[in-house]
């Protein structure tokens, strides 16, 4: 009844159980990693339970003597992960990473050619058997790594080179995949051989174009945006970011459920309160409770719009946005935004309106327009 | 089982002939309520006798063609006329509620003649009103207020919905529709009520362990009494007299509520306005603004009336032309129901659940959801409840 592979699964249950057992003692008990090892433990019972249902596989019309095993390079690969896995203890997680999934990837293609390899004696029904069991999983991992490897290297073709070369390279391959395509499509009878190589070879091309795109570096653009300071803007002072998205927009669903969206157009400043008709120069806004404005910039010059935050910890902006609280002026801001731009601010007024200095209201301003602000009002 | 089948459909039967059902969703009393009405009405007509024809034919054949030991008929497959028959008709029916149905949503989405808007603000478990100053209604300065929506009848007033917390709902059945108060955006809702009165409803989205508890009622006073309304919800804060009971109690709030609990124009005894900081003691950030509160009906969430049964039975049942005179006198020291609000200044988390109990704060950063126990002694109650009863 227990043959090897049942025993070896029957095992790994056992093992895993005693895991969750000494994780839930030990460690913790109500934590994700419980929740893991429950599931591991069930899958192991399952499979142990479909080991034991077929018999390990053993296929009982064919003869079994001793069977030859043949070279098998999985014990290489896993030592390799181990090793990778053992360096990256030390080196970096990723190696770790890495290293345990070539680790497990090649124990399991181990562990099943050399049951596959005793299940009978005929050679050919144990390589029918391991293909059956494993080929499964091994394509679509195998096609999603290989799509993964030609996806990243189609990046760094497009981080490398101008954006309107980007465009031009961008066309020309979706052109040249259409027409492989669709010739693939109306010529069903082309050979296996001829369309594998038309795929190998476009693959090998665009990994060895990654290959040259990431040896030449990124743009200089690109690579001058990755070393700017995008916050730099939250000092309300002048720009600093050449490359920054200044027409941040942040999602839909966002400006759609706005507090209010402050327009400057020809030199005047106002609010557009839903529910309210035409201009408004106050909002109302709910206490204690993140509440956003859009500003948005008609004038022919780039402008930024200032919010007034009232005195100490009367409000703050929202975690994470793009504009901070800065030091002493109790003010934040957005980027200096060219005309017809917009972007958003959220804050969280925290004290009412009646807590601040009568002459010093919570205001919403643009820099360099005098004499204009629309008052931000917190009952 | 026949017993208990029977005593169901009993309770079930005369619950629906409740005439006296504040939130009955078939008693229309706005323009918008009325308009799912018509909507819904025709539609459940059809649909019922769509379903009467269904459950008929189901039972014939089970009766005409249960098993009497007779051969099995003949079997066929397909019968193309027929079947798209009885495709195209239910697809015929919908489309025409469809028809109807987006008419009815885009009318009720209408904002575009807004007269008034207040803004509504959800948390647990409670709903904030605040009035933005809107000149034409003599709101001059914001007012804010709980527990009751205070609206001029015949006006197409707005709510800007939003949440503090976690997703909870506006609905008061007989002036229109649900709407979800979610956190981070803005939903708009429009009521309108063509008669004086009190319109009850409650929250419709689970939103935690008193969610049954939180309530509300909006109330519809005429344009002159609503102005009325205003103009007292503004009017300066007023200090108890010295020596008196009241006045001993202004010291207890300044004490223990004014922690979250703000009145306007309170000031402490070094001049200084009384700011409340619900932000630092409330895992919403808010706590019910108390200005003007025995203006109001309720408290609590509108879980308590702040009217004796007596006195709450008048003001409800006011015909529309004394209604406004009544629900203005708000509440005095006659007909506060002084039980619930001493029971609630006592120990709030004994009569409405608010994970009050301290071991479950580390979660909430030490805030309180809702209103602890302050362990107030019956003489500061006593000072507390006269003190608000001087908040008219």
């Amino acid at each position: 009844m227990f043959k090897v592979g049942s025993k070896l699964f029957l095992g790994t249950t056992g093992f895993a159980a005693v895991n969750l057992v000494a994780y839930l003692i030990f460690v913790e008990r109500l934590a994700i990693g419980g929740v893991a090892l429950s599931m591991l433990f069930a899958a192991l019972i399952g499979v142990s339970a479909a080991v034991l249902m077929i018999n390990d596989g053993d296929d009982e019309t064919q003869p079994r003597d001793t069977a030859l095993t043949r070279a098998s390079m999985w014990p290489l690969i896993a030592a390799v992960g181990l090793v990778l896995l053992v360096l990256g203890l030390v080196v970096s997680q990723l190696y770790f990473i890495f290293g345990g999934i070539v680790l497990v990837a090649a124990l399991a293609e181990w562990m099943v050619q050399a049951w596959s390899e005793t299940a009978s004696d005929d050679p050919a029904h144990n390589e029918f058997a391991r293909r059956r069991l494993l080929h499964p999983i091994e394509f679509p991992v195998i096609a999603t790594l290989g799509l993964g490897v030609v996806i990243f290297s189609f990046s760094r073709i497009m981080l490398a080179i101008s954006k309107n070369a980007g465009t031009v390279a961008f066309i020309v391959l979706a052109a040249v995949v259409l027409a492989v395509g669709s010739m693939f499509a109306i010529r069903p009878a082309l050979k296996p051989a001829l369309v594998s190589g038309i795929c190998v070879i476009g693959a090998v091309g665009i990994v060895a174009g990654g290959v040259a795109g990431t040896g030449a570096g990124l743009r200089p653009q690109l690579a001058e945006a990755a070393a700017e300071d995008h916050f730099s803007h939250r000092e309300c002072g002048p720009e600093k970011a050449k490359y920054f998205d200044k027409k941040a927009m942040k999602t839909l669903s966002l400006r759609s459920n706005v507090a209010a969206v402050i327009e400057l157009r020809d030199g005047k400043l106002t609010a557009d309160v839903y529910g309210f008709s035409g201009p408004q120069q106050q909002v109302s806004v709910p206490r204690a409770n993140p509440v956003t404005f859009i500003f948005r910039n008609f004038d022919s010059a780039e402008r930024r719009m200032v919010a007034y935050l009232g005195t100490a910890a009367a409000a703050t902006p929202v975690d994470g946005e793009m504009a901070d609280k800065h030091g002493d002026t109790n003010e934040t801001c957005t980027q200096l935004i060219p005309q017809g731009a917009e972007q958003a601010l959220t804050i969280t007024y925290n004290k009412p309106s009646i807590a601040q200095d009568n002459d010093k209201p919570f205001t919403l301003t643009v820099a360099g327009l005098e004499g204009q602000a629309i008052e931000v009002v917190v009952p | 089982m026949v017993r208990a089948t029977t005593a169901v459909g009993a309770v079930v039967g005369l619950g629906s002939c409740a005439t006296n059902a504040a939130q009955d969703t078939w008693q229309p009393k706005g323009p918008n309520a009325k308009m799912i009405d018509d909507l819904q009405q025709p539609i459940f007509a059809v649909a019922g006798i769509i379903g009467i024809i269904v459950f008929a034919a189901v039972s014939y054949a089970i009766w005409r063609f249960k098993d009497r030991g007779q051969p099995i008929p003949e079997q066929t497959h397909g019968k193309p006329a027929l079947e798209i028959t009885l495709t195209v008709i239910p697809a015929l029916i919908l489309a025409v509620v469809g028809v109807f149905t987006f008419r009815v949503i885009f009318d009720l989405a209408k904002t575009d003649d807004t007269e008034l808007v207040i803004n509504v603000t959800g948390q647990q478990w409670w709903w904030e009103y605040d009035y933005p100053a809107q000149n034409e209604w003599g709101i001059t300065q914001p007012i804010i207020t709980s527990g009751q929506l205070v609206m001029p009848v015949g006006t197409k007033v707005l709510l800007r919905e939003t949440s503090r917390d976690v997703i909870h709902s506006y609905w008061i059945p007989a002036l229109n529709g649900k709407r979800d108060a979610v956190p981070g955006r803005i939903h708009t809702l429009r009521l309108e009520a063509d008669e004086p009165g009190i319109y009850a409803g409650q929250c419709t989205e689970f939103c935690g362990l008193s969610h049954a508890n939180m309530r509300m009622e909006a109330v519809a006073l005429s344009k002159e009494d609503f102005a009325t309304w205003v103009a007292n919800q503004q009017a300066a804060y007023q200090s108890p007299a010295e020596g008196t009971l009241a006045k001993e109690g202004e010291s207890v709030f300044l004490n223990q509520c004014v922690r979250c609990h703000q009145v306007d124009g309170l000031k402490r005894p070094d001049g200084s306005l009384a700011i409340a900081a619900p932000d630092e003691n409330v895992w919403s950030g808010a706590a019910p603004n108390l200005t003007n509160l025995m203006t109001r009906n309720t408290f609590a969430g509108a879980m308590f009336d702040l009217l004796r049964d007596a006195c709450r039975d008048d003001v409800w049942n006011a015909e529309s032309a004394e209604f406004g005179a009544k629900y203005l006198a708000g509440v005095d020291e006659a007909c506060l129901n002084v039980n619930d609000l001493r029971a609630w200044l006592r120990n709030a988390p004994e009569v409405k659940p608010m994970y009050a109990n301290p071991a479950l704060l580390a979660d909430t950063n030490g805030k309180y959801r809702g209103m602890p126990n302050l362990g107030l002694s019956e003489s500061d109650i006593d000072k507390l409840v006269a003190y608000l009863l001087t908040l008219k």
